[in-house]
């Protein structure tokens, strides 16, 4: 448990280093897009941090931070869950073997 | 490599979100069914800081040549952690909270980015498996690491192109080669991170290098 809480911190003390280094250019994608002009629709859904930013946040850095931090522990929260609802019949099947 | 819904903008591109979202649906099935009856112990740890990790990885674009940036995709990295079922539905909860809470990849694109990073990342397993006859001790696997990942890209961004082709007067004769020609470039990248992130972890904690093992063990199922 120590360890995995240690990870965890590594992953937030990796945010906080790499976010202010991170490239702002457009990636691959949205490089080939705006190369052939091609225009994109307004999106019907704008999520509820867009960009990676929380607007009530002014400092660029901090929003992104705390964005991305939160993001990170509901993934973690999530990909739990998921981990969980697999487990189960696994436990099963090796009391079985 | 996000397809956002703004790309999709016309009946052609309607239905192959649909129809992206269908494969999509039927390999996380797959990967579900496995994922339940493969895995000898819990990975329930292993897959929630995997998970997380890949999220904050995806954050940091990496800057490549011509003002364009890339970013670690993490399918392959995933898929040797936690073995090809697991690392499709980690990526699939990755890239479900970027959509849903960031706007990073679409709604109605997200069978595409379900497919073009988790479905594909998750295969890569496969060849590493090829290539290494499932041994993480053949002196194969940290290449065969890097090869994979960045195929993983590359077919990644050449599916993308197809998907998306549609939105483009040009249609694939645009598309694919530009979209393989900047993603030969991020999946150098991809390939770099992932080699020293598995090299790492396997001088650092041999033990959790259970996905490409885990599937030796079962090779009965």
């Amino acid at each position: 448990m120590k360890k995995h809480l240690a990870v965890i911190a590594l992953i937030v003390v990796f945010l906080a280093v790499f976010i202010p280094l991170a490239s702002s250019n457009p990636d691959g994608l949205e490089r080939v897009v705006e190369t052939f002009g091609v225009e994109e629709h307004a999106p019907f859904w704008n999520g509820l941090m867009s960009d990676y930013a929380i607007a009530a946040i002014g400092d660029p850095y901090v929003s992104t931070l705390v964005a991305g931090v939160f993001g990170t522990f509901l993934v973690l929260l999530a990909a739990f869950l998921l981990g969980t609802a697999v487990a189960p019949t696994n436990l099963e099947v090796s009391d079985k073997q | 490599m996000h397809i956002p819904d703004g790309l999709i903008t016309n009946a052609t591109s309607i239905a192959t979100a649909v129809a992206m979202w269908i494969a999509s649906l039927t390999f996380l099935a797959w990967s579900w069914k496995k994922a339940k009856a493969t895995y000898s112990r819990s990975i329930t740890a292993l897959l929630a800081i995997s998970s997380a990790f890949v999220f904050a990885a995806q954050m940091i674009n990496f800057p490549i040549a011509f003002g364009t940036s890339g970013h670690l995709v993490g399918g392959t990295f995933l898929a040797v952690l936690l073995g090809p079922y697991a690392a499709m539905l980690s990526m699939t909860i990755v890239l479900l909270m970027q959509a849903f809470f960031f706007a990073d990849g679409g709604i109605l694109a997200f069978g595409m980015n379900a497919f073009n990073m988790a479905v594909i990342g998750g295969l890569s397993f496969f060849l590493i498996k090829l290539f290494t006859r499932g041994s993480t001790g053949n002196r194969c696997f940290i290449p065969s690491v890097f090869v994979a990942s960045w195929l993983s890209v590359m077919v990644g961004a050449l599916v993308a192109a197809l998907e998306v082709s549609p939105a483009f007067a040009g249609g694939v004769l645009v598309t694919v080669p530009s979209m393989l020609f900047y993603h030969a470039i991020i999946g150098l990248g991809e390939g770099a991170i992932t080699a020293v992130l598995i090299s790492s972890i396997q001088r650092v904690q041999p033990a959790i290098m259970g996905g490409l093992t885990l599937l030796k063990e079962k090779t009965k199922l």
